[in-house]
């Protein structure tokens, strides 16, 4: 049993999770103190000891069922003689076509070696910088899908292989063995592709759930998305933020005010005055260096969001009008920091500079990877671990590499990274939107598209 | 870890039974993770949408094996001071005023000025001493001479630092007081961790620890849940309800219903002596169970389909 739950671990690491010596060891461990023979207890010591956190866990599951439901079964080397025949059929389509280098993880998959091709989809979803770069480098568009593409051809293949192996073989391989071997295939076959395809599906938002109660204050106005507001209507829109802002400030700066002087320091003083026999002549105080958000947020500004750019900045200038410390960047296919100008101009004013800026190249086409990659190269040391990392935008990179990697990077070095999609959620997995790449590396995703939802959010981030 | 008589429960189906005992429902996986913590001494991280049961699984634990709860709440900026312990400064005060009082008196044996030193020094140390300690939960948790259940609520919302901090305590339960020395627990402490996701905890605690994930129960637990904890909620009722709220938690709404909503549904239900669910008496209940306007509405437009018509 130690070896087959050692093999499952390389399925799993090659899966993309993090599993270390020391969890392999406990898990062991914990096995020689349950009834094994109970797949529930089984299943709990391995989830337990190797997904430790929500997304793990789902990712855990699939490859749970995968590893020990529907590869175990029927090609189990001592059991059948379909094992052989699953052997030279293995081999059979490596041979086939050799400048395919797919086609060999394809097909240990296929006689339950998944690991090979478990990484293969897992290193499609997070490219290898050098890999990524390439692509960049090559301006190929479609480096996102590219190798995808050749997976899924490669898979496309095994059909006609397997179908000419069992014509080859059709006098030494008895008929039912060869129907069985068929099935066997073909299911499998499905779950490979099956495995592709959900492989990048969103993760879920996991147990986040919104938790400040706003009331329903602002109305229809509150609940009308951004997008669909008459010139009137904008305007009042805009006082409406600005109020919000207000109100927050307000009471984010009432929060604060009692930490900023600083509390008295009993400790400290009883310990000056043992100097003075006891009388605390000098009174010490304590500053802690007290904790205000450090917001980082990068808006996109491209066409495909233009409509809403009008309240994507506003919200960003109200950002950092009410929270003291925050850098603002703005993007198309390049990070241009924009704070100062929020900092030195009143909303409007400090909208139009924004929107004329020489420096932002609202001609490029967007491109989320190239953003986060310049973003990550030029601006990595504004993120820290007190830094919440707010990206505004609709993930839609034209097809471009969404460079996930690169995101994962930046929420490893920051305090939490959040997205808000101006765009409502049935939307985020059409056409090009990276949303379903981006989501599962986030801490929380969210559409924002009208007042309501982004009070909840500021709401939420002064809380 | 080591074999020989194994610690706090015999085997899986014992922590279960405990569990039950104290009154908490438990899934098989539930009573696994426990029983394998308790084993091997291991932290439990468990995480979960809001409401249901992670608190209580450990007030359960604590209940059901007769130990002592001890909670630490997590909150952002809390620290040490608050978490392990702090000095009682009042009665220092008081007690240094003591002895200002009575110095004269102490003195009076002294024969040197060294004597003398020697003997006020005497009053400084117990300046520092266990009288003077305030044990916080983390300490306390560390002192008590009996076995204990350790919950640090909601960890996520603390600081790195103090995960750190958390992290280093958890690995080998001792603590060095600079002015009393180290202290080491005498038994490790049964410690449950419970987190909202709310940000990612560091790798090295999440190694550290068996991860549970608790969803929201399948309809049959719920039911035996609600079955417990209010008594005198006809058998077909709890049905019909526990199955609404499943399909209930299936609408995309903002805030998904949480067991205590069930809970709170239940009671409200047998109040208004309801007997059995209608659209109606659905309709009559809705503010117990959505807390937002969008959410009453959505339910709203779907009444036939949730108690399913
Ligand atoms: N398995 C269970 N058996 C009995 N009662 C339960 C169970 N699960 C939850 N409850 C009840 O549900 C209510 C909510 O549980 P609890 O407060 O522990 O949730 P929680 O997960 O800690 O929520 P939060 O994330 O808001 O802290 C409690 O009143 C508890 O009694
Ligand atoms: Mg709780």
């Amino acid at each position: 049993m130690e070896a087959m739950v050692l093999k499952f671990v390389d399925a799993v690491r090659a899966a993309g999770l993090r599993v270390s010596t020391v969890e392999v060891m406990d898990c062991l461990n914990h096995l020689s103190l349950v009834d094994v023979l109970d797949e529930g207890q089984f299943a709990t010591v391995l989830r337990s000891s190797f997904a430790k956190s929500y997304p793990e866990r789902l990712r855990f599951d699939q490859l749970y069922h995968l590893f020990f439901h529907e590869l175990r079964e029927r090609l189990e080397p001592t059991s059948e003689p379909l094992a052989d025949h699953a052997e030279a059929l293995r081999q059979a389509l490596v041979d086939a076509e050799p400048e395919r280098a797919e086609l060999g993880p394809i097909a240990d998959f296929l006689v339950a070696r998944p690991e090979a091709y478990l990484r293969l989809i897992t290193n499609l979803s997070n490219p290898e910088p050098a890999q990524a770069a390439m692509g960049d480098q090559f301006g190929a568009g479609l480096s996102g899908i590219g190798p995808r593409l050749s997976v899924l051809m490669a898979l496309d293949r095994v059909s006609p292989l397997l179908k000419a192996f069992l014509e080859e073989n059709r006098h030494q391989i008895p008929y039912d063995l060869r129907r069985a071997l068929e099935d066997e295939i073909r299911r499998r076959l499905s779950t490979a592709r099956r495995l592709l395809l959900r492989v990048d599906q969103p993760l879920g938002r996991g147990p986040v759930e919104p938790r400040a109660a706003v009331a329903d204050v602002y109305g229809d106005l509150g609940n009308t998305p951004f997008a669909n507001l008459s010139p009137r209507e904008m305007r009042r829109m805009s006082d409406t933020i600005a109020t919000l802002v207000r109100k927050l400030r307000d009471s984010a700066s009432r929060r604060f005010a009692a930490r900023a002087r600083g509390v008295p320091d009993l400790r400290g003083t009883l310990r000056a005055a043992m100097r003075t026999q006891g009388t605390p002549i000098v009174l010490k105080f304590r500053h802690k260096p007290q904790r205000k958000a450090r917001i980082l947020a990068l808006c996109d500004v491209s066409s495909s969001v233009w409509s809403y750019a009008r309240f994507t900045l506003t919200m960003l200038y109200a950002l950092q009008d009410c929270f003291g410390r925050v850098r603002s960047f703005v993007f198309v296919d390049e990070p241009v920091e924009v704070t100062h100008h929020f900092d030195d101009h009143e909303v409007a004013q400090a909208l139009q500079l924004v929107l004329k800026s020489p420096e932002i190249t609202f001609e490029a086409s967007t491109d989320y990877g190239r953003m986060l990659r310049l973003f990550e190269s030029r601006h990595m040391d504004a993120v820290d671990k007190k830094t919440t990392v707010i990206i505004i935008g609709d993930g839609r990179t034209n097809y471009r590499d969404p460079a996930p990697t690169v995101l994962a990077e930046i929420r490893s070095h920051a305090r939490r990274v959040l997205w808000l999609n101006p765009e409502s959620s049935p939307f985020w997995h059409t056409g090009d939107s990276e949303m379903r790449t981006y989501e599962p590396l986030c801490n929380e995703v969210r559409p924002c598209q009208n007042l309501n939802q982004l009070a909840a959010f500021f709401h939420e981030l002064v809380l | 870890m080591t074999k020989g008589p194994l610690k706090h429960f015999q085997d899986v189906d014992d922590a279960r039974r405990t569990l039950e005992s104290a009154g908490y429902v438990c899934t098989p996986d539930i009573a696994t993770v426990v029983f394998l913590a308790a084993a091997g001494d291991k932290p439990i991280l468990v995480e979960g949408p809001a409401g249901v049961g992670k608190t209580e699984l450990a007030k359960a634990m604590a209940t059901g094996l007769g130990y002592e709860l001890i909670r630490l709440q997590c909150y952002e900026g809390l620290d040490e001071a608050k978490a392990l312990y702090e000095w009682e400064y009042a009665k220092q005060l008081l007690y240094m005023q003591m002895v200002r009082e009575n110095v004269n008196d102490l003195l009076a044996g002294a024969d040197s000025l060294a004597d003398a030193v020697d003997l006020i020094a005497a009053q400084a140390d117990v300046f520092f001493s266990d009288r003077f300690l305030l044990p916080r939960p983390l300490l306390q948790a560390i002192l008590s001479p009996t076995p204990v259940v350790l919950l640090v609520d909601e960890v996520d919302k603390s600081d790195p630092e103090f995960e750190a901090f958390l992290l280093e305590l958890l690995s080998d339960f001792q603590v060095t007081i600079p002015e009393l020395g180290t202290r080491r627990a005498v038994g490790v402490p049964l410690v449950v961790l419970t987190s909202n996701a709310f940000r990612d905890l560091s790798d090295a605690l999440k190694r550290r620890c068996l991860h549970l994930y608790i969803d929201y129960p399948e309809a049959d637990v719920e039911r035996e849940i609600v079955r417990r904890q209010v008594p005198g909620l006809s058998e077909a009722l709890a049905r019909q309800m526990t199955s609404a709220m499943a399909r209930i938690r299936r609408l995309e709404l903002k805030k998904r219903p949480s067991i205590a909503e069930t809970l709170d549904w239940a009671r409200a239900l047998i109040n208004l002596q309801i007997e059995s669910l209608s659209p109606e008496a659905v309709l009559a209940t809705l503010s117990v169970i959505c807390k937002y306007r969008e959410d009453s509405d959505l339910v709203r437009k779907d009444l036939n389909g949730v108690v399913n018509l």
